[in-house]
């Protein structure tokens, strides 16, 4: 994913989850940029499987 | 000498070491056509594995060129050779532990300017360097030239251009692999004062590393903490003075050295690039490189920010989110539709009137509560997420940091600060958590602090903004007095709070049409994620309600609050907003909207309400983040402060309005 604020790309598992300790809730999803550690928003599951089925179905062999 | 000390964990790569094939490397930035040369290069026979101790996939392959077999190491991609990321890290890991007998650094033609920084890194590490320009067909669509050969003669290393997409360089690559034999490239100097530093450090080095002394220095001034430890242990009883000269070295250009070196290493490729990269004579200026210079020079970058926020903020996410939108929802289907009909089905079914009351009530959970976040919050922060995410894939915010930069050095920060200061306008809970990414507690201390008092969050900016566009000139105001706020609190902070403050500097990505599938996905998140967090407390706060009213300890409230409404000039029922607010700030306004909706305030006490609340205590939430991130002492101070000041400002408001008229 590519951060919103910085333009860094980086992959979601890369991103820093700082939030658990946040009394809101227990711990919410954004991905903080590893380089400017903004928050993004993590892409909906649903959106993600769709997009997933797209690329399988689009790449060339 | 233990080249192949390392053991490796599958079959095939242990035979590979086993015949002592050499290793070859891959390294570049994630996007330039890396994985399309090391398919080219090894064919089928490929492993993919995990790199011992982390998540990152490394994939291995064999190649045979002139009949001497290689094994081609395909590694994450890496920006920089001081890591970031995990995957950084593992990239330089391969190049320090796996010795490869080649590294070839794949670059982008089209943004070679951008990615030489780092051949630039490699040749000062001295390792053994081929550069791969792929992409050339691209960049040669845009009429980009680039000399080649007389590239690789400045640099001192072989050059190869290449399209790796279409086949075209494959045969020179194989061929510069087998050819391959030391190169001596010039390393490149930087200005004589850090070159003096880096020869007193090299210097004291003495043990035997992969990369040169020089690179490691360089590494070593930068807090690399993992070379740090590497060198601690080569160096023995020797690392203490070491130590000691580099903390001297780093404390001197503790300012400013990470952009002064970028900006060096940018001066020596400027060079390098001169004469050996053409872009065409009559370049057209995209419109977004026009646009991003519009952003950046204050004397059209401030109107273009206030037209962003008119259009963005007044016009769509007031009038249109806040207004149009909730007037439907929380006008037609919630007070005329709705509730009357939830409260006659509760009616029917409970007896008692008290838990009727909990339900259907004047604060009841389903009128209040779910109106509230139904009605009136849920269209304003999806119009606020809307226009939000399109900034954001804009690229406009970091333009924005570094637009707000001069401004904010003022009041003690930097423009690295907007970032927390943006997503205030978000949330400041999650704003808050995010101050603890800025360089120094003042800093961090002055933000929070900021971000408590004047910076209104996404659902009550919205529910400000709809309430006072009403009014002619109650926004303005509203918008001045936040803004005198904003800097005379932060310029007292920056004078009372001890320290300096730090340099800002970031790299501009390209600024570019937001794309509605990443906006919407955005969007969509982030309500997601804001609706299941509000819901559960607007219940929460109801049912508090709800108690406070049978047990008239609300009523209580109240009353005690009444001189201090009445000294704001409001009436008392005000008072009601004030205490939703301390739930949430959303909460207070919502309040609010309804005390106008019924007509109980005129202009002047709008305005008025609406300052002390925007400025008034922070929420719940944003407190307890307050009070982990700072601690009691600072956060009960500013808490304290803000709620003074919050009535304070009001009051003086009020009277300002009152003696001059104008609202
Ligand atoms: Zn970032």
């Amino acid at each position: 994913m590519r951060c919103g604020f910085c333009g860094y790309e980086f992959r979601e598992e890369e991103g820093n989850q700082g939030c658990s300790s946040c009394p809101m809730s227990s711990g919410c999803k954004m991905i903080k940029c590893p380089r400017c550690n903004y928050e993004n928003p993590p892409e909906p599951k649903m959106i993600k499987t769709v997009k997933k089925l797209f690329r399988r179905g689009g790449t060339p062999k | 000498m233990s080249i192949f000390k390392k053991k490796a964990s599958c079959h095939e790569t242990v035979s590979v070491a086993a015949s002592g094939a050499r290793k070859v490397a891959l390294v570049g930035n994630p996007n330039v056509g890396k994985s399309v040369l090391f398919n080219a290069l090894t064919g089928a026979y490929v492993t993919v594995s995990n790199y011992p101790g982390t998540s990152v996939e490394v994939a291995r392959g064999n190649a045979v060129i002139d009949g001497v077999q290689y094994e081609v190491i395909d590694t994450p991609g890496m920006y920089s050779i001081l890591p970031i990321t995990e995957e950084e890290r593992v990239a330089r890991e391969i190049l320090l532990n796996e010795r490869p007998h080649l590294v070839i650094h794949v670059l982008d033609a089209r943004n070679l300017e951008r990615m030489l920084p780092m051949t630039l890194q490699l040749i000062e590490a001295e390792l053994p360097l081929v550069l791969v320009v792929n992409i050339m067909d691209e960049a040669a669509r845009l009429g980009l030239e680039i000399d080649i050969p007389e590239l690789s003669r400045r640099l001192g290393i072989p050059v190869i251009g290449a399209a790796t997409a279409k086949k075209v360089g494959l045969s020179e690559i194989r061929a510069a692999i087998a050819s391959v034999h030391p190169v001596t490239a010039p390393v490149p100097r930087y200005a004589p004062e850090l070159e003096e530093d880096l020869a007193e450090i090299t210097e004291l080095l003495r043990g035997e590393y992969i990369l040169s002394r020089k690179a490691m220095a360089l590494l070593l001034l930068q807090g690399d903490t993992e070379v740090a430890e590497l060198v601690a242990k080569l160096e023995g009883d020797r690392y203490g003075t070491l130590e000691a000269c580099v903390r001297e070295k780093r404390f001197k250009r503790r300012d400013s050295f990470h952009l002064d070196l970028s900006l060096e290493r940018k001066a020596i490729v400027q060079k390098v690039l001169d004469g050996t990269f053409r872009v065409p004579a009559v370049r057209p200026v995209t419109w977004s490189e026009r646009l991003s210079r519009l952003t950046l020079r204050p004397i059209t970058g401030v109107p273009l920010l206030i037209v962003v926020l008119y259009y963005g903020l007044y016009k769509f996410v007031g009038e249109f989110g806040a207004g149009t939108l909730v007037d439907l929802l929380e006008g037609k289907v919630f007070e005329e539709w709705f509730n009357p009909w939830i409260t006659g089905v509760v009616n029917n079914l409970i007896p008692w009137e008290i838990i009727r009351e909990l339900f259907v009530g004047e604060y009841g959970v389903i009128t209040l509560g779910m109106r509230y976040a139904v009605g009136i919050i849920l269209p304003i922060v999806a119009t606020f997420f809307l226009f939000f995410s399109m900034l954001e894939d804009s690229g406009y915010f970091p333009r924005l940091a570094l637009l707000v930069d001069r401004i904010f050095k003022k009041v003690g920060l930097t423009g690295r600060a907007v970032i927390p200061m943006v997503l205030g306008f978000g949330c400041d809970t999650m704003a808050t958590m995010v101050t603890r990414t800025l360089e120094t507690v003042r800093e961090r201390v002055i933000a929070t602090l900021l971000l408590a008092l004047a910076i209104p969050c996404s659902a009550q900016l919205g529910v400000i903004l709809a309430l006072l566009s009403k009014a002619p000139g109650a926004l303005a105001v509203w918008l001045g007095c936040l803004l005198l706020i904003f800097l005379l609190v932060g310029l007292l902070a920056a004078r009372v709070l001890p320290g300096e403050t730090p340099m800002f500097y970031m790299e501009l990505p390209p600024m570019r049409l937001p794309q509605w599938s990443n906006v919407l996905t955005k969007t969509v998140s982030r309500m997601q994620w804001y609706f299941m967090e509000i819901l559960p407390l607007f219940i929460v706060a109801s049912v508090l309600l709800w108690l406070g009213k049978i047990t008239h300890f609300f009523e209580k409230m109240v009353d005690a609050m009444t001189p201090v409404m009445g000294a704001l000039g409001l009436p008392k029922e005000t008072a009601v907003s004030f205490i939703f607010g301390f739930f949430r700030r959303d909460y207070g306004a919502a309040g609010l909207y309804d005390l106008q909706t019924k007509g109980i305030l005129n202009p002047r006490q709008l305005t008025v309400a609406a300052v002390t609340l925007t400025l008034f205590i922070p929420c719940v939430a944003q407190f307890l983040i307050m009070k982990k991130e700072r601690g009691w002492k600072v956060s009960l101070s500013i808490g304290l402060f803000v709620s003074t000041f919050a009535f304070g400002s009001g009051w003086v408001l009020n009277q300002v309005l009152l003696a001059t008229g104008i609202l």
